[in-house]
């Protein structure tokens, strides 16, 4: 397995090792020793003879150590046993049982899950006394309510899913729902929450033989050996340590254990570090885009895009997901951040954003006065109440009504509609030339779509400002904007106005893209046409066009180079004056 | 859209009280069952092998142990509300004052314990969010959860051995406690150290991850596209979002300090709670372990009861929320 | 093939005092053998109709017909969350055969017998064979739509209800979906109810369309008569905010 290479994965193997070398080799090689006593070397110091120095009776405190790990580790991994077990049963039984008995279980779970397992540990003690299994037994009990938390709520979060309600559909029973969909769902998370139990356990188990609860003499483990070792620790210090240090490695082995078995499970991209910025000089046309790049790492999701707004502009900029519209706009307003490298130049004058989800987008834990009063005071300089006042102003210009009122709201009290309008409001709250919005309706029912869309135009005849539209949606676009800019595959291959976007455009991408996605008036009896293939990933690099090889039109010419943007064409076959169709006979696929 | 009542926040305040008297109930039930689920007479092996029938019997009788199981029940709750905790079994002391005696010394180490996490772990953690996000300073963040991930595995009662061994016995530096009685603020140095250094590690890995979280929300990127100066980016739109996480573990950490400072207790010979617990287990002195375990699982209880209060000021949002 | 009839449906979501009609009512018919499209904004109950026909969730008042267990299926908007990840696509499709016999054991059936119907199914939809050995995760969300679509026929339903299963697609493989839904439709005479929020994707699929708004159907007939001669205002201003490129 490559990840055994990582530094965690070396780490795993190493504690593995320890610990099976620990438990199953310490008490053969050490046996003899650990028993050994010599009443003539009475708690001496760390000898050439006694690494660690001896106890009171003379044995040697390392070949202790090294014996006690079987039992110590062996006494953990059952009151493990037990807490995960107990743990899945009590867990599972409100996923088999129904809601009402199921909202009980969870509800007493809750309370006792709210008490320290140590404390939980003491008491059971006192009830089952002292003594090693007795010890183990405390501490696994005290611990199933924590992994019947757990389980429980996994498996909460996995019935939640569609596969689990498809299944109910298809008549599947509970038993099995639990066993054959379930388990095997949350099995990877408990087989992690498990490896740490054990090293908590271990922990614990040190706990209570130290405090004199656990394991007894003649029996020894770590914990006794460490009360033992405390007690004449200023004859010899290192026979404290030892067997805490012993604890601590288990321990720790037991976590990076855990850890490992998460990543293996979890799968973890590392990032690339890098750094850069790009330049942004003062305002001519309202925005200025030249040759803009944005790289992270290997991959270039935008390849060199170039493009330029009018003050008072309506522009769209269009494309399916991996294009590279977000993060051409996202450069543009210079919020890309590390590893993500941003090349070429941009000039624009204020920018306001919006984005796509206003629900996410807005900081829920602060008023929406807040959030746009706070553009006021820190770059209009204006005092707190001049500036909940022009948030309140800007709240009415969106057609919020009761903005007074809105104002002192937050976020999540508001509907999906009237966020996107605060969001709005918000941009505004200062003189912006352009105002850059990310799918600002995606989220949204139709009808609230078209009151944003009629609100942004609004805004912009007002204002002036003006604005770069992002969507995958040619119809959104073509409600608001006068220009069309289409992207694929990290370029621009089309810049249009809407009536030649109506007409029939030239590039082949933009023709299929239009033929592909019904309208209100797409003939019913033909079949949708398909764009066979898909789209390039940011990393990939190809020699010639990147809609040649998913393009009708393409030949060797197209395969070889990559045609330069011309006459708003990027194209070596440009069609010329065609409408087209929907639900053209495009090839299938 | 959820039906609103018209005082959410007295809504939500109504039902963490109604759950904190639920557990308080369970908790006070389950100190009482727990003394008489114990096989064999409690008397007895309080008062030990040699205790003749006659005082055995007067113990007994003297305790009330001899009355059927829900008149003891009903004596053991109203005796709560009058503060009435019964006597030690083995000393005839009554429990209360034990208590009283014995509650400053661990209260006042463990506040101070929590003091030194939150000092520590919140800004910490933060700067560490801030510098290390988008896999930059790679050294540094190595460093970090190196440290904090040793330090937060290693259980207290080690570290204050090893406390104990370096400062104490090697370097002669600071004391251990002093049972005399004259308690200085040197002696509560290692003690504070040992109890805060597992959970101040684990908050601030905590408040890492948080941060990583928050700094790369939307929200903070709608922040970063206003311009705002990285003070207010930081303090007034990461932080609320990252302590309801932070205090989530917080909590529970806390709770974690508390059971931990039984077993720091007991390495310091601290005269605290803890020390008088272990102890009356040892000796089965059960109307004493009683008493400590109402007050340290109350202490608990009232805990996660703040923690929720504040998690309701701060996040609007966990008010509506159902449980 | 039987029709799909829903008969004064309510159904109410909540507890005690949080909880909402959300199906105020519906009386709602899909023909045998016919694609009724379903339209309406978030909320207005058309999700929670279809999960009442297949048992999701109670019904406070009214029926529906079909009312045996597996009559309807259900295909998913989701494509990432309506697969088991830990099953193989022939697992997931397998356990949605229907059982030969009432008491028969899975080894009871002849061992060739399932693959060879998890292979037929898969082929319905597109698909090759190889592909019942493969895990959801491996598989695009336009390949995963059509394994649901699959496991959802095994089932020999009489009835299917298709809700949102493009919205969650690209633009591209929309397109190919619903060619296959309307391809599939054709072939085996399916009873479809097709619910969507897109309206040019509902009249391009739909023989008649049904419109929801806040629980209540309030308007229904030929797709070509709501949507040119819309009669309800709700209809209306829906229609006129569906923005249109021509």
């Amino acid at each position: 397995m490559r990840r055994l290479r990582t530094p965690l994965g070396f780490a795993a193997v190493a504690s593995l090792a320890f610990l099976l070398f620990m438990v199953v080799l310490g008490p053969i090689i050490w046996a003899g020793e650990a028993v050994r006593t010599d009443t003539m070397a009475l708690n001496q110091g760390p000898s050439a003879e006694h690494l660690v120095g001896t106890d009171g009776l003379g044995r040697d405190v390392l070949a202790r150590v090294m014996v006690a790990s079987r039992l110590t580790v062996g006494l953990a991994l059952l009151a493990t046993a037990i807490a995960v077990g107990g743990g899945l049963v009590i867990g599972g039984l409100p996923a088999v049982l129904g809601r009402r008995a199921g909202r009980l279980i969870s509800g007493f779970i809750g309370l006792v899950v709210a008490f320290p397992g140590l404390l939980i540990a003491l008491v059971l003690a006192v009830v089952l006394g002292s003594g090693g299994t007795s010890a183990a037994l405390a501490i696994g009990l005290a611990s199933v309510p924590a992994f019947a938390r757990l389980t429980q709520t996994l498996a909460a979060s996995v019935a939640g899913r569609d596969f689990v309600a498809a299944a109910r559909v298809l008549g599947v029973g509970r038993v099995r729902m639990l066993f054959r969909h379930i388990l095997p769902n949350i099995g990877e998370p408990l087989i992690v929450q498990a490896t740490l139990g054990a090293g908590g356990a271990l922990l614990a188990f040190a706990a209570l033989s130290f405090l004199g609860l656990g394991v007894q003499a003649p029996d020894y483990d770590w914990g006794l050996l460490l009360n033992e070792g405390l007690n004449r620790v200023y004859l010899n210090p290192a026979a404290a340590l030892a067997p805490g240090a012993a604890v601590a490695l288990a321990g720790l082995a037991f976590n990076v254990l855990g850890e490992f078995a998460a990543q293996v499970f979890g799968g973890r991209a590392t990032a690339a570090p890098a750094a850069g910025r790009s330049a942004r000089p003062a305002p001519g046309d309202a925005l200025t885009v030249e040759d803009l790049r944005v790289a992270y790492g290997d991959a270039e999701p935008v390849k060199g895009v170039s493009f330029s707004l009018e003050p008072g502009e309506r522009v769209g900029l269009v494309g399916e997901s991996g294009s590279g519209k977000s993060l051409t706009a996202l450069a543009v307003a210079g919020l890309i951040e590390p590893p993500g490298v941003v090349h070429g130049t941009i000039s624009s004058g204020e920018t306001a954003m919006v984005f796509q989800d206003p629900m996410t987008s807005l900081n829920p834990a602060l008023r929406v006065g807040t959030q746009l009063a706070e553009v006021a005071r820190v770059h209009g300089r204006l005092s707190r109440k001049a500036a909940w006042e022009r948030a309140v102003t800007r709240l009415t210009d969106v057609h919020i009504a009761a903005a007074a009122r809105v104002v002192r709201q937050y976020p999540h009290e508001l509907s999906g509609g009237m966020r996107q309008r605060a969001m709005i409001a918000m941009g505004l709250m200062g003189s912006p030339r352009v105002i850059i919005a990310d799918e600002p309706t995606t989220a949204l029912d139709v009808t609230v779509q078209k009151q944003i869309l009629d609100l942004l135009r609004e805004v912009s005849d007002r204002s002036g400002a003006a604005i770069l539209l992002i969507s995958h949606d040619l119809a959104v676009v073509g409600q608001l904007c006068s220009r069309v800019l289409v992207m694929y595959a990290g370029v621009i291959v089309e810049d249009l106005t809407v009536e030649r976007l109506r007409a029939g455009p030239a590039h082949p991408y933009t023709r299929a893209l239009l033929a592909s996605v019904p309208d209100m008036a797409a003939d019913r009896s033909q079949p949708l046409a398909t764009i066979p293939g898909r789209m390039p990933s940011p990393a990939e690099r190809l020699p010639g066009c990147a809609f040649a090889p998913r393009c009708p039109l393409a030949d060797s010419r197209c395969h070889a180079s990559p045609p330069p943007l011309e006459n708003g064409v990027r194209c070596w076959h440009p069609v010329a004056g065609e409408s087209v169709t929907v639900a053209e006979k495009g090839s299938e696929g | 859209m959820a039906i609103q009542t018209s005082h959410p926040w007295a809504a939500y305040l109504g039902r963490r009280l109604m759950r904190f008297l639920l557990s308080l109930a369970l908790l006070v039930t389950a100190t009482f069952g727990m003394v008489h689920v114990i096989p064999g007479d409690p008397v007895r092996a309080a008062l030990g092998v040699t205790a003749s029938p006659e005082l055995i019997a007067a113990r007994t009788a003297e305790l009330g142990l001899d009355l059927p199981i829900w008149e003891q029940y009903g004596r053991y709750v109203t005796g709560l509300f009058t503060g009435e905790l019964g006597q030690s079994m083995v000393s005839g002391l009554p429990v209360a004052q034990t208590i009283a005696d014995r509650l400053p010394y661990t209260a006042l180490l463990a506040l101070v314990a929590f003091a030194v996490v939150m000092v520590t772990a919140v800004p910490v953690g933060m700067a560490l969010a801030a510098w290390t996000r988008g896999g930059r300073r790679r050294g540094l963040e190595l460093v970090f959860t190196g440290v904090s991930g040793l330090l937060a595995v290693v259980p207290e009662f080690l570290l204050a051995v090893a406390l104990i061994v370096v400062f104490a016995v090697t370097l002669e530096l600071l004391p251990v406690a002093d049972v005399t009685g004259a308690m200085g603020p040197e002696h509560y140095v290692l003690p504070a150290l040992a109890l805060a250094a597992g959970p101040a590690a684990a908050l601030a890995r905590i408040v890492r991850v948080e941060g990583l979280g928050v700094l790369s929300s939307d929200y903070l990127r709608t922040a970063r596209a206003k311009r705002l100066p990285a003070r207010l980016i930081h303090l007034r739109h990461a932080l609320p979002n990252l302590l309801t996480g932070a205090l989530t573990i917080g909590g529970l950490l806390i709770s974690g300090l508390i059971a931990g400072s039984v077993l720091v207790e007991n390495v310091f010979a601290w005269p605290g709670l803890g020390d008088a617990m272990v102890e009356a287990i040892k000796a089965k002195d059960y109307p004493v372990v009683q008493g400590v375990v109402l007050i340290y699982g109350g202490a608990v209880l009232l805990v996660n009861l703040a923690v929720d209060v504040a998690l309701g000021k701060l996040d609007p949002r966990s008010t509506i929320r159902e449980d | 093939m039987t029709a799909l009839e829903f008969h004064g449906v309510r159904v109410r979501l909540g507890r005690g005092r949080q909880a909402k009609e959300i199906v105020r009512g519906v009386d709602l018919e899909v023909p045998s053998g016919t694609v009724v499209g379903l339209v309406g904004e978030s909320g207005c109950g058309k999700s929670t109709l279809a999960r009442s026909a297949v048992g999701l969730v109670p019904l406070a008042a009214g029926h529906v017909v079909p009312g045996r267990r597996r009559a309807v299926q259900l295909v998913f908007q989701d494509p990432y969350s309506s697969l088991d990840p830990r099953m193989t696509v022939g697992a997931a499709i397998t356990e949605a055969l229907p059982r030969r016999r009432l008491f028969a054991r899975p080894s009871a059936r002849p061992p060739g017998a399932a693959a060879a119907e998890v292979a037929r199914f898969l082929d319905l939809v597109g698909l090759e064979a190889a592909h019942a050995q493969r895990l959801p995760g491996h598989l695009s969300g336009g390949q995963r739509q059509r394994v649901a679509l699959a496991r959802a026929l095994a089932a020999r339903p009489e009835v299917v209800i298709a809700d949102e299963i493009t919205s969650a697609l690209d633009v591209s493989v929309q397109g190919m979906v619903l060619n296959l839904v309307k391809d599939i439709q054709r072939e085996l005479g399916l009873t479809l109810l097709f619910i969507s929020h897109n309206l040019a994707v509902v009249r391009y699929v739909s023989d008649r369309v049904a419109v929801m708004s806040e629980g209540r159907v309030v308007e229904e007939g030929p797709v070509d008569e709501v949507m040119g001669s819309p009669r309800d205002p709700y209809t209306r201003t829906l229609l006129e905010s569906v923005p249109r490129l021509r």
